[in-house]
């Protein structure tokens, strides 16, 4: 927390080294070590001032949408393929809070698809490797871990949910978690070059429309790691643009994602 | 009777993307699924003139019929 009488101060040179305009990561690290506050207190500071930090420059956002990203929460639940990657896009892109929820280690077989597995992460939390590197990515990011299957904590507080799970009763569940909640979840699912995503709501129940059976698949499917980077920036996408009160074409239903026929279909759920 | 088949995702694979089909009257929506060797238990979402269906659905001449696959992984 910023103290109040170190607030005008903060402001004034904030605007003296950013020009009124641009703040580099130094000049913010500088500033919060010299009032003791958090570099993610002076990032707030700024953007409510129309200072932009330099590491969003480029991402074509106005100031007020970057602050908008900033104040939000997002929950990822199974940081596997598409949790993973989405982790990385919310990150780049300015989120001020991920809370990362998957029980599992790196293995070989994740090898494939995973960002952030490599030979050195082999054997490690995933949350935990995840969020690490998140730091490095952008060091003014907050970050909540669960080494575990995903309950109520997980999604707490979360603005929306990213599904990044891999079973459909495991989807279903936290379907009733987040309904009783009125948060929506952004759906997305993948299996060799074929996916599909879409955006959960209480009102359109999609998720339970996608699996109707109650069975999940033996075997863990086989996944190309250009399926899971396509869907994964589309979740993402969809998590900010709800953020930003962009609205959504899939908001009626999912889109079917092949990428070996290039074909991209949108489908109207008629069940909700 | 005749009907349009559309298949989508890894059920495309040695099969097709869309074929129109002639059917005995009365045939059912899983039915179709059973000629096509498609293991039901791989089935998500069954659409007729894309509004959802089940597996005893009969079809109608005309209809358009389309078939998903569950897709799970994460």
């Amino acid at each position: 927390m910023v103290a109040e009488q170190d607030l005008k101060e903060i402001i004034r040179i904030l605007l003296e080294c950013s020009q009124g305009n641009v703040l580099s990561l130094a000049d913010q690290k500088e500033i919060a070590e010299k009032f003791d506050c958090l570099l993610c207190d002076i990032e707030k500071i700024a953007l409510e001032h129309s200072i932009v930090p330099a590491r969003f420059t480029r991402n074509s956002l106005s100031c007020h949408e970057q602050l908008r990203l900033f104040q939000s929460r997002v929950a990822i639940i199974g940081c596997g393929g598409l949790g993973g990657r989405t982790a990385e896009l919310l990150a780049r892109i300015g989120i001020g809070h991920l809370t990362l929820t998957d029980p599992d280690i790196f293995s070989e077989s994740n090898l494939n698809r995973q960002i952030f597995c490599n030979a050195e992460t082999l054997g490690y939390n995933k949350v935990e490797v995840i969020s690490s590197e998140l730091q490095k990515i952008n060091p003014v990011l907050t970050t909540d871990i669960h080494i575990n299957t995903f309950d109520a904590a997980s999604v707490a507080e979360a603005d929306i949910v990213i599904d990044g799970l891999d079973s459909a009763t495991a989807r279903k569940d936290l379907v009733k978690l987040c309904q009783k909640q009125n948060i929506p979840i952004v759906h997305g699912a993948v299996k060799e070059w074929y996916g599909q995503i879409g955006v959960d709501r209480s009102a359109n129940n999609l998720v339970c429309s996608l699996y109707p059976q109650a069975t999940n698949s033996a075997t863990a499917p086989n996944v190309m790691p250009m399926t899971v980077a396509l869907l994964a920036a589309m979740q993402a996408a969809e998590v900010c643009k709800f953020l930003l009160g962009k609205g959504s074409l899939i908001d009626e239903g999912w889109l079917q994602c092949d990428l070996l026929f290039s074909e991209y279909d949108h489908i109207k759920n008629t069940l909700c | 009777m005749r009907v349009q088949v559309k298949l989508f995702a890894f059920f495309r694979e040695g099969r097709f993307v869309k074929e129109d089909k002639e059917l005995p009257e009365g045939t059912t929506a899983g039915a179709v699924v059973d000629d096509l060797n498609i293991d039901r238990e791989e089935v998500g979402v069954l659409m007729i003139n894309s509004r959802h269906c089940k597996f005893e659905t009969v079809l109608q001449e005309g209809d358009i019929y389309a078939i998903f696959p569950v897709i799970g992984g994460g």
